[in-house]
């Protein structure tokens, strides 16, 4: 294990959620679940971040936020869709505004579902997040080599 | 005698010249060809007489009586000149100022001066080859850069009648009175040239001739001739009393007033007189408005009248009766007063102004009230900071106007608020106007260096008072500069470069202020030793320097690595290596070089922020006119007073200074500072980094958490370092990187015994660093965090620098080395101190309820402040900084409970951990406050354990 697996800083974003899968990120981060075991740190500044929390589906109006605080985290990066809206656009799908999943906007790592996702859920795919990041680092790496 | 001669008639034919050319070629080559020839002379002049000790030239007695006359008549020309205005523009005061000078000046050569002979002496000593140095470069380079300057002016003033002819003759004239001040020993040579640079500056102030200007330059006249009246006085007293009227001979007679009641009583008046004098010349309050009003010249007179003339002279006299002070007490406590209280005041204001050029104004007044309380104190030491002071000021504040002056012609503004993005629109310039603000106000530069003299000499003189003063107004003076440098730093792409019209002769005039100001401040060891210390050894048979010489070579390698980082990024427009991003505007940008982002309803809002000017706490409103009250009746006392010890013979037997502490040196030399900056380099981090793991363990436990593993902290900052290498700019991680070395050696300094005022200074200029580093993003959000930090900084400087002088008082040395020779620990006698260090420690360590700037707590700042913009191995760079912090203040914490006894190493440790702890508890306990009551609170701890420590000790001292 490198030292992105033991430093993960998250962002959270609320795309369009109903609030549901807000509560239970930052209830995942609050004292019961003591995320800052694992080195998680809420961070809110993209170029702090190391993984992207999205919650809600993507729509007209969030969708250039999406991409555009994706954008400014630094490399190597993870994104976490958390909640069934993240993913699919869970009962919003068909709504006439939404475009569908996080997935639309940006490229997702790790897809939790859940309505709401649960906090266990949530640290499930972080820690599964840490994985991909781990991948990630070595190839930035390479490519550090390389060039 | 042949080079004094041409010194004072070279400008005199200058200026004659100036008047009949009318061409602006003619003009240029004049001008240049002048200036240039009296630089040489003073360099020449310089060249011999600097180490030649004290000289005295006596002209040839057939001159004499012709020279007396040509004194007279320049008197009652300049009196002419006045009252001939005063007609013309209706103004009764200066009128009848005027017309009493000239009638004093006939009747005391009719009746008294005729008797003697007039003695046309001419007197050199160091400080006189320092000032003719300062008249003869910094003088003349103005004169050159008023060249390109005034052509602007006119084509911006095209309306007006091109005058520059006569502008140019009076610079000249100028430049003759002020070596006549300096070189004269003759105190009627010395009054009339007194009296020929307030007319001067009288002519230059309304040059412009608009209402403001006239109403403007007749306040400054009527100020002047009020301080030209009381020098007059003291010659008029001197004569009537059958005294000498030779300068030297006045100094020496006057200083002898200790032993004998009968000169005291004799003396007291004119040297509270002379003081008067300078003082109104100096601008102190309430004298200081004529300063302010003079900003409606055009630049090179006020950078003429800031740095190198004018106010000058004032300072000139005063550091002149500097020996006098010790044996007068009313006339040094008034002098220390005004002083003191003016550079407070003065510094508080400049907070508060937007307009630039009178953030300088106010800033040259704090500055001159710091040189004339060093004069009133008296002591070498404090008349040692008082010419470095005088020397820095001038060329430091040179620059800065010429800066201001070009850029004013090249955005259209003055206000500093439009100096936004300066250094893309002109690098050069920017720069170089961010080498001034720094030489103005940090360390390694020669003005902090000097203040830390002036605090040194005012702690060995036990002057509690002055020790205050100069404490607020020195975290004051970090405010209002560290912002202009932000506004300045702050890097906008696509910025156009409009730097390229800027005239030849102005560069000159800046490049060489700037080589001057960087070459002082680095070779400030050598102009120590040629010509400070002979000038203290000459007048007080003495050499003593407040600060040793180690240190001055520290901050001269310091100050040479500051310009390499300012000006080594010059070039570096595009690294490859680095990816330029877009600052972060909460992911809604529309344009990040604009600073445009979504707004909620629609459309793009442009991110503004302006500087912070405090106007309801340090507006001129609410300050200005209870301390010009305060000021004047101190004036007015002194005055009384020393008409009264004159008369009755009142305190003429009271000593001025209350106790005289020399500075004692306990650090180990370079070698051993370099030794403690290699282990501190090594263990600080390490150290830092396990005590930032403890506190995120207590703080998870005290949280009802398990929290993170101990060495968390290093995980993360191995996590930034190998995260992608990017950047909001090419400049933000040279700064962060500098701050962190500084960082470095500050405490390397600390930890080997050296210094503990340089580790202070040294942890101010890293935190400068950091606060520009912050700036140059233009981030909003960086920039709120900055702002926040400057304000941290002014909030908690006053009370280091308290510590750092109730440790000398209880040791007797500032370096940390002298805990260990005494056998009791500090704490036993600074208790109050430990207090205000252990309140201000909680805003040093950024713990809530201070974290004001930046926080680890989510919950307390979203985006995180100061850092914003800084990522990966720039966020490294100041995680490790802040570990190498933490250590250091603990140590500061630690330092007050070592003794001789090498157990008492123990009872530290125990101490800073339980420190430590505390401030973990308190950060976990108490919710942010507003910045108001972060300063509030932090000033008012300050002011009360720094006031009851200090006194306490002085008074212990006494008795």
């Amino acid at each position: 294990m490198s030292n992105v697996s033991k430093s993960p800083w998250v962002i959270h974003y609320d795309g369009s959620s109903c609030n549901g899968c807000d509560i239970e990120v930052l209830a995942a981060l609050s004292p019961l679940y003591d995320a800052e075991r694992f080195g998680v740190v809420n961070t809110g500044n993209p170029k702090h971040a190391d993984i992207f929390l999205v919650t809600g589906s993507v729509n007209a109006q969030n969708i250039d936020v999406v991409r555009e605080i994706y954008n400014q985290m630094v490399e190597p990066k993870v994104v976490v869709a958390c909640g069934i809206c993240a993913c699919s656009g869970g009962i919003f799908h068909d709504c006439y505004n939404v475009i569908g999943g996080v997935d639309k906007a940006i490229p997702v790592d790790v897809y939790a579902p859940g309505c709401a996702i649960r906090p266990e859920t949530i640290i499930d795919a972080v820690v599964e997040g840490i994985g991909v990041l781990e991948q990630k680092r070595a190839a930035l790496e390479a490519q550090r080599k390389g060039a | 005698m042949e080079l004094i001669v041409s010194l004072i008639m070279v400008p005199c034919v200058a200026a004659l010249l100036m008047l009949v050319v009318r061409g602006d070629k003619a003009r240029d080559v004049l001008c240049i060809a002048f200036a240039a020839a009296i630089a040489v002379l003073s360099i020449a002049f310089a060249v011999q007489y600097t180490g030649a000790g004290v000289l005295y030239f006596d002209l040839p007695m057939q001159y004499s009586h012709f020279l007396a006359v040509v004194n007279i008549i320049i008197d009652v020309t300049v009196g002419m000149y006045v009252v001939c205005y005063s007609i013309r523009y209706r103004r009764l005061l200066p009128l009848v100022l005027a017309i009493g000078q000239i009638l004093t000046t006939l009747w005391f050569e009719y009746n008294i001066q005729r008797e003697v002979q007039f003695e046309s002496q001419m007197r050199v000593d160091s400080l006189g080859v320092v000032m003719v140095l300062i008249i003869g470069i910094i003088g003349t380079g103005i004169c050159v850069y008023a060249l390109g300057y005034m052509k602007d002016f006119q084509t911006h003033h095209a309306d007006q009648k091109d005058r520059r002819p006569w502008f140019f003759a009076i610079m000249f004239a100028f430049l003759s009175a002020m070596y006549n001040i300096v070189l004269s020993d003759n105190m009627c040579w010395m009054y009339t040239a007194w009296e020929v640079t307030t007319l001067c500056s009288f002519l230059l102030i309304g040059f412009t001739k608009t209402e403001e200007a006239i109403n403007n330059a007749f306040r400054q006249i009527v100020m002047n001739m009020l301080g030209g009246l009381a020098f007059q006085m003291a010659i008029l007293w001197l004569g009537l009393h059958g005294q000498s009227r030779l300068f030297s001979v006045f100094i020496e007679t006057a200083a002898n007033g200790a032993a004998d009641p009968g000169v005291a009583s004799l003396f007291a008046l004119p040297v509270a007189l002379l003081a008067f004098a300078g003082m109104t010349k100096a601008a102190q309050m309430p004298f200081h408005t004529w300063l302010l009003g003079a900003m409606v010249a055009p630049t090179p007179t006020s950078a003429l009248l800031h740095s190198s003339t004018m106010v000058k002279a004032g300072c000139f006299l005063l550091i002149k009766l500097a020996p006098a002070f010790l044996v007068y007490p009313v006339a040094a406590t008034m002098t220390v007063l005004v002083g003191g209280i003016t550079f407070c005041i003065a510094s508080f204001m400049a907070i508060s102004q937007t307009n630039a050029k009178r953030v300088l104004a106010y800033s040259t007044i704090a500055n001159l009230g710091l040189i004339v309380a060093c004069a009133g104190v008296g002591t070498p030491e404090a008349v040692w900071a008082a010419i470095f002071l005088v020397i820095f000021h001038a060329v430091a504040k040179s620059l800065l106007f010429l800066c201001v002056g070009t850029a004013e012609h090249h955005i259209g503004s003055r206000d500093i608020e439009d100096m936004d993005g300066l250094f893309e629109r002109m690098p050069r310039l920017a720069r170089f106007m961010m080498l001034g603000i720094m030489a103005m106000f940090v360390a390694p530069f020669g003005m902090l260096v000097s203040k830390w003299a002036t605090l040194a000499s005012f702690a060995s003189s036990g002057e509690v008072l002055l020790i205050v003063l100069l404490a607020f107004g020195s975290a004051a003076t970090f405010m209002f500069w560290g912002k202009w440098l932000g506004k300045l730093a702050g890097i906008a792409a696509h910025e156009d470069n409009v730097e390229h019209t800027v005239h030849k002769s102005e560069w000159f005039a800046i490049v060489l202020m700037a080589v001057l100001t960087a070459s002082c401040c680095i070779c400030m060891p050598m102009l120590s030793a040629a010509f400070v210390q002979p000038f203290l050894a000459s007048t007080y048979g003495m050499v003593s320097a407040a600060i040793s010489a180690d240190n001055m070579m520290i901050m001269s390698v310091i100050a040479t690595a500051v310009v390499v980082v300012l000006f080594g990024t010059l070039g570096v427009v595009k690294s490859k290596r680095k990816k330029v991003v877009p600052v972060y505007l909460a992911g809604a940008t529309v344009d990040s070089d604009a600073r445009l982002f979504k707004g909620s309803m629609g459309g793009s809002v442009k991110a503004t922020s302006r500087n912070w000017y405090m106007n309801d706490i340090f507006g001129e409103k609410v300050l200005d006119k209870p301390t010009t009250v305060v000021c004047a009746i101190v004036m007015v006392a002194g005055l009384v007073l020393s008409v009264l010890c004159s008369q009755a013979g009142l305190f003429c037997n009271a000593p001025s200074l209350l106790m005289y502490l020399p500075v004692a040196s306990m650090g180990g030399g370079i070698l051993q500072t370099l030794f403690g900056i290699i282990a501190f380099a090594i263990f600080g981090p390490v150290v830092g980094c396990l005590l930032a793991g403890v506190d995120r363990k207590l703080s998870a436990r005290m949280q009802g958490r398990v929290g993170p593993p101990l060495l968390q902290p290093y995980y993360d900052v191995r996590k930034l370092i190998e995260k992608d290498d990017v950047s909001v700019n090419t400049v933000e991680g040279t700064y962060v990187t500098f701050a962190l070395v500084l960082t470095v050696v500050g405490g390397g300094v600390f930890f080997a015994g050296g210094n503990f005022l340089l580790c202070v200074f040294l942890i101010t200029l890293a935190a400068l660093f950091f606060i520009v580093a912050a700036y140059s993003a233009r981030s909003p959000y960086a920039e709120v965090g900055a702002d926040r930090e400057t304000l941290q900084v002014m909030a908690y400087e006053p009370a280091v620098l308290f510590v750092a002088v109730c440790m000398f008082l209880a040791l007797g040395t500032f370096d940390v080395a002298g805990v260990t020779q005494v056998g009791v620990p500090m704490v036993a006698v600074c208790l109050p101190a430990f207090i205000a260090l252990m309140f201000i420690l909680t805003i040093k360590l950024r713990k809530s309820p201070f974290d004001l700037s930046y926080s680890h707590h989510a919950h307390q700042e979203l985006v995180k402040g100061v850092t914003t913009e800084m990522s990966g191995r720039t966020l490294a760079k100041v995680e490790v900084m802040h570990w190498c912090e933490t250590a250091l203040f603990l140590g500061w914490v630690a330092m007050f409970f070592v003794w001789d006894n090498p157990a008492s190493i123990v009872v530290a440790l125990a101490v800073a951990a339980f420190a430590f702890f505390l401030e973990i508890f308190i950060d976990n306990n108490f919710a942010r406050v507003k910045w108001q009551k972060c300063l509030k609170w932090a000033w008012a701890v300050a002011l009360v354990c720094g006031l009851v420590n200090i006194a306490g000790l002085v008074i212990a001292m006494v008795a």
